[in-house]
């Protein structure tokens, strides 16, 4: 369990790793930041990129910057125990601590965790429902990625061969909440599920159920078009989240269960969201 | 004012006391010695490259440009010599056991996904890795067989052309007319869960045969290293004067290293073939999940009758156990169904008793001993029938434990497979567990949640009996061409009165070193600062089988207080000649020999040992120099250990989610040597049991593929899903020098049957397959 021969680079700037990305004509280089995903990969022989692009040494992105007083936005480096202790977005700061374990935290990065594009991993979950976006940089520019256009397919996103993260442009919601079920402490979950209120709208992001995070459309439109969210209406809106969704069984947890899980988890994240005014409006005063 | 002691001083007792472990410290500050951490000059690295089939016909295995890579310094295949004519077969004399050849590395056809069909020997791990790609194999498929019990297409081994290497009938009293008085009968069909030992570091071995003396030496994180030496000599047609086993640190075994494998044979094979340059393999976790042993992979068949008051009158049982592509060297495939049809009956009085045991061969990793070796699926087993019992007749779990457990009285027992009981404290363990666990406050919980629609709790049992520290007779029913019923111990007083022991034990964190010190020191009248431990090298030991059955403190134990005694004996012939005072008037303390009634010592055991090796000018006539004695033990029989485990479960029907409340565990291990250690013992056992009954699972797919290759998918529990444990003890000491009983395995025992009579008691859902999952609860509760 030792990986193949590759190239390895460590890059000073974003500028530098993207011309790195971009000189290996085949596409097979690959950035590695925190390396939790990706090292694994290595070691049993799944991945085997010809060079690896190391970003760990570029200044600036491990920071996190209030843009406005509704968005942040988060450098690529930016760690999970980052996530966990900041508390400007505690739907952030909740989901980061499903995350693993410290040692998975430490190393961990936002941007690896998004351009790895797990669909059972906690941060691509919250970025749907929150609406973040990415900010990408390339040889040729930069463009903005919404993270429903980021995720692809099971680990495949859309991010060309020489593009690369630098920030997560991260609204900060008005109410939220966050509901996974893990076999242990830790693991990737069968399902997770985060909901978000933002600028009046709230979505809801299934996480486990399919090879991208799915958003609960028809849920959406439940909580959206009602005034308020009572028990009746929070699950008439799990039930349909559960309906709506078509996960895979596996030795872990059947398609039944984990569509039970998903109702049960959409209305725990929503009573949990219509709960969460309160504190919302505390971080504001 | 000071009182000044009219008589001798006490002597300071090790046994019984949790003494600081001697191996603490070195583990403590990164000094352990692993096989991983041994460097040598010219060292080599191996990687194996193993069959992604799990069934099919070896047609072509091509290593040309694996040789031809430049870092490549050789590749061994199966097909030619010295690896060819070399075969594991275990044997045992049992009517219907079938024998069947493991290769080496294999050559003709490949039996399990995993299995070593070349090695790579080159530079660093990586590039054996590296090599290892380059070699092409061409397969013709055959078809795949994973269940025990479906019907094979292709058999694996020409000999059992039904997969069946064993069969065997306990047969006892007459089940056919108790069954037909019987007030109730139940019938119940289960399936237990493939899981493994997992040790927190895989397997690892260094070969190097030294070309100048012709001598083979072998480190390996192996549980037996005289089985080891004893089985290299054979195979490889070696003196075992010219062969040295040494098992340095090891971190964990669990049975799972008390097997010799393949590819232990092949390091000492391809160190032959490279003389002087020492081969090293470190053995990674897939390799490990794909190829170590696995084990409790079973179906039990059960039909049990009983009276109306709850009397167990007679039990039928067909069991079924698959034990992967080989018969592990040298247990034999019989070691799971043997144990589980020995002991399914456990502490339980039965008189009329019919139980088929088998040994399927299947294509997958092969099954081997782990602790508590098919117990934790046979209790399970029998502990369902028992709360089936109850339920059917409406009495409580714990009194149709209660009428049928075996009592004080009725000891020595003799169990319907013939295996005598000396313990029958099972009921006293079951009170003290009940009243550390309060049922009372329990059932008020129980009743208050359920009124309040409030997660369901629930509560199981478990009453299990260890068969330990087997002796000749003990370990005579597999029928092997060996008994391990003795282990041997050198005690040796150094010219400085220190002690040094050469035990045949071996540790694989169990912290033998201090246990056997502690024994020593308490035996001879030194104190346990004075006691040096050796243990794991061939070289040192006399003999030992090793770590396996929860017989070292039994076995390992009896002959360090033997040899110790036997030490103790010639210090105070040798002091009784000196003064010229009877030996029965001396006393040897905390390292000092006085005459019974003294104050002041008239030796110190430095004084003498000076004496017995550098003044033979002052040696009485007829001793000899030195202080040294060399005993073997064996208890012939074996000690019962009786155990109880009580549990209390809270479900959430909505996600399925299992959480343990409550666990207790007394056990009677007799006299404790170590008390930390013994619950340190207990609690591990316990942890692997819950782990066995809640997460661990092997799972092959239908084409025999490894479908849990990674610790992603094989869930070991950590310590976020392992409760608080309330552990106790009762203390009856077992017939042996040192009134011990094994704990090794006990704990292990006892968790399938109280998560499966948790799951039953809170929600009704009746648990016929383990583990015992959230699905497991989300699905029952629609």
């Amino acid at each position: 369990m030792k990986p193949a021969p590759f190239d390895y680079v460590v890059a000073a700037s974003a500028d530098e790793a993207v011309q790195y990305l971009a000189e290996v004509e085949d596409g097979t280089a690959k950035i590695i930041a925190g390396g939790q995903s990706l090292v694994p990969l290595l070691a049993l022989r799944l991945a085997r990129p010809s060079l690896l692009v190391d970003i760990n040494r570029i200044p600036g992105l491990a920071t996190i910057e209030s843009l406005s007083k509704t968005s942040i936005r988060i450098g690529a480096l930016v760690s999970h125990r980052m996530l966990c202790e900041q508390t400007t977005s505690p739907l952030l700061s909740e989901a980061a601590s499903w995350i693993g374990h410290t040692a998975i935290r430490t190393r961990g990065t936002i941007g690896g965790s998004l351009a790895h594009s797990d669909p059972a991993a906690e941060l691509p979950v919250v970025a749907v429902a929150a609406g973040m976006s990415v900010e990408v940089v390339s040889p040729s520019g930069k463009r903005t990625i919404s993270a429903e256009d980021l995720f692809v397919s099971t680990l495949e996103n859309s991010l060309a061969d020489d593009e690369m993260i630098v920030a997560v442009d991260a609204p900060l919601p008005e109410r939220w909440g966050f509901a996974e079920y893990a076999r242990r402490h830790g693991d990737f979950g069968l399902v997770t599920v985060a909901v978000a209120e933002v600028g009046g709208k709230i979505r809801i992001a299934i996480g486990g159920v399919g090879n991208k995070p799915v958003r609960a459309l028809e849920s959406e439109a439940l909580v959206n078009d009602a005034t308020s969210l009572d028990t009746q209406l929070t699950e008439r809106a799990a039930r349909a989240a559960a309906s709506a969704v078509t996960p895979n069984g596996d030795f872990h947890g059947s398609a039944s269960y984990r569509t039970g899980l998903v109702e049960e988890l959409v209305g725990r994240a929503l009573r949990q969201l219509a709960l969460s005014r309160l504190s919302a409006m505390e971080n504001w005063s | 004012m000071t009182e000044i002691p009219l008589i001798e001083p006490e002597a300071e007792r090790s046994v019984g006391t949790s003494v600081r472990r001697k191996e603490d410290y070195r583990f403590l500050i990164g000094r352990g010695h692993y096989v991983s951490d041994l460097q040598l000059p010219r060292m080599r690295h191996v990687a194996f490259l193993r069959s992604p089939l799990a069934h099919a016909r070896i047609t072509s295995v091509d290593v040309s440009s694996a040789l031809e890579a430049t870092f490549v310094d050789a590749v061994f295949t199966g097909g030619v010599e010295p690896f060819k004519s070399v075969t594991l077969i275990a044997q045992s004399a049992l009517p219907s056991y079938i024998e069947t050849a493991q290769p080496i590395l294999a050559w003709e056809k490949v039996r399990f996904s995993g299995e070593a069909i070349a090695a790579v020997v080159a530079g660093d791990r990586y590039l054996a890795e590296d090599g290892a790609e380059l070699i092409e194999v061409e397969y013709e498929r055959l078809s795949p067989n994973v269940t025990a019990w479906s019907t094979p297409e292709e058999p694996l081994h020409s000999e059992a052309p039904d997969n069946v290497l064993l069969e065997r009938r306990f047969l006892s009293g007459d089940v056919e007319s108790a069954l037909a008085n019987a007030e109730i009968v139940v019938e119940r069909k289960l399936t237990t869960n493939r899981h493994g030992g997992n040790p927190l570091e895989c397997r690892a071995g260094v070969a190097l045969f030294e070309p100048g003396d012709g001598t083979l030496q072998f480190w390996s994180g192996t549980q037996v290293p005289h089985i080891v030496r004893n089985a290299l000599a054979e195979l490889l047609g070696m003196s075992e004067a010219k062969i040295r086993v040494v098992a340095p640190d090891v971190g964990g075994g669990f049975g799972t290293k008390a097997a010799l494998y393949p590819e232990d044979v092949a390091l000492c094979l391809i160190a032959r073939q490279m003389p002087g340059v020492p081969v090293k393999w470190v053995e990674d976790r897939a390799e490990h999940l794909l190829a170590a042993t696995h084990a409790r992979d079973h179906r039990y068949l059960l039909t049990a009758g009983f009276a109306s008051d709850g009397t167990l009158l007679a039990l039928r049982a067909d069991v079924t156990c698959n034990v992967g592509a080989y018969s592990v060297y040298p247990w034999t495939a019989g070691i799971e169904p043997l144990m589980a049809g020995g002991l399914l009956s456990g502490p339980y009085r039965l008189e009329n008793y019919d139980c088929t045991v088998r040994a399927v061969a299947t294509n997958t990793s092969p099954s081997g001993p782990y602790r508590g070796v098919a117990r934790p699926a046979s209790v399970f087993a029998m502990e369902t029938i028992m709360d089936e019992g109850a339920r059917r007749l409406g009495m409580s779990t714990i009194d149709i434990r209660r009428k049928n457990l075996i009592g004080p009285k009725d000891i020595p027992y003799k169990m319907p497979s013939r295996l005598v009981d000396d313990s029958g404290h099972y009921e006293r363990c079951l009170d003290r567990a009940l009243e550390l666990f309060d049922l009372e406050d329990f059932l008020r919980e129980q009743k208050r949640r359920k009124e309040n629609n409030e997660p369901p709790i629930g509560f199981g049992v478990a009453c299990y009996n260890e068969l330990t520290g087997l002796g000749r007779a003990a370990s005579a029913g597999p029928r092997m061409p060996f008994r391990t019923g003795h282990d041997a111990c050198t005690v040796k007083i150094n010219p400085d009165g220190a002690v040094t022991v050469f035990s045949g034990v071996t540790s694989q964190g169990q912290g033998l070193e201090t246990t056997v010190a502690q024994i020593v020191a308490d035996a001879i009248g030194v104190n346990y600062d004075d006691v040096e431990v050796h243990i794991g090298n061939t070289d040192e030991s006399l003999w030992g089988f090793g770590a396996f059955s929860s017989r070292q403190a039994v076995i390992g134990g009896g002959a360090a207080q033997l040899s110790a005694l036997a030490v103790k004996e010639k210090v105070i012939n040798l002091a009784s000649k000196l003064l010229e005072i009877d030996g029965i008037d001396l006393t040897l303390r905390n390292g000092e020999v006085r005459v019974v009634g003294e104050l002041a010592p008239r030796f110190s055991l430095a004084e003498l040992a000076r004496i017995a090796y550098l003044e033979s000018n002052r040696l009485p006539n007829g001793i000899e120099p030195g202080l040294e004695a060399t005993r073997f033990y064996d208890p012939i029989r074996g000690a019962f250990a009786a155990g109880v485990q009580l549990g209390s479960l809270e479900f959430d029907k909505k996600t399925g989610e299992i959480r343990i409340l409550k666990w207790v565990c007394v056990e009677d291990a007799g006299r404790v040597i170590n008390p930390r250690i013994v619950e340190g013992q207990i609690a591990g056992a316990i942890a692997q049991g819950i782990g066995g009954a809640m997460y661990e699972h092997l799972i092959y797919d239908d084409d025999g593929n490894l479908s849990t290759g990674t610790f992603m998918d094989y869930l070991i529990p950590t310590s976020a899903e392992i409760p608080e444990m309330v552990i106790d003890h009762i203390e009856c000491p077992a017939d042996n020098p040192l009134g011990v009983r094994g704990v090794g395995e006990g704990g292990t025992l006892g968790p399938n049957a109280v998560v499966a009579g948790a799951v039953a008691d809170a929600l009704g859902i009746l648990v016929d397959q383990l583990p015992v999952t959230e699905g497991t609860i989300w699905e029952g509760s629609r």
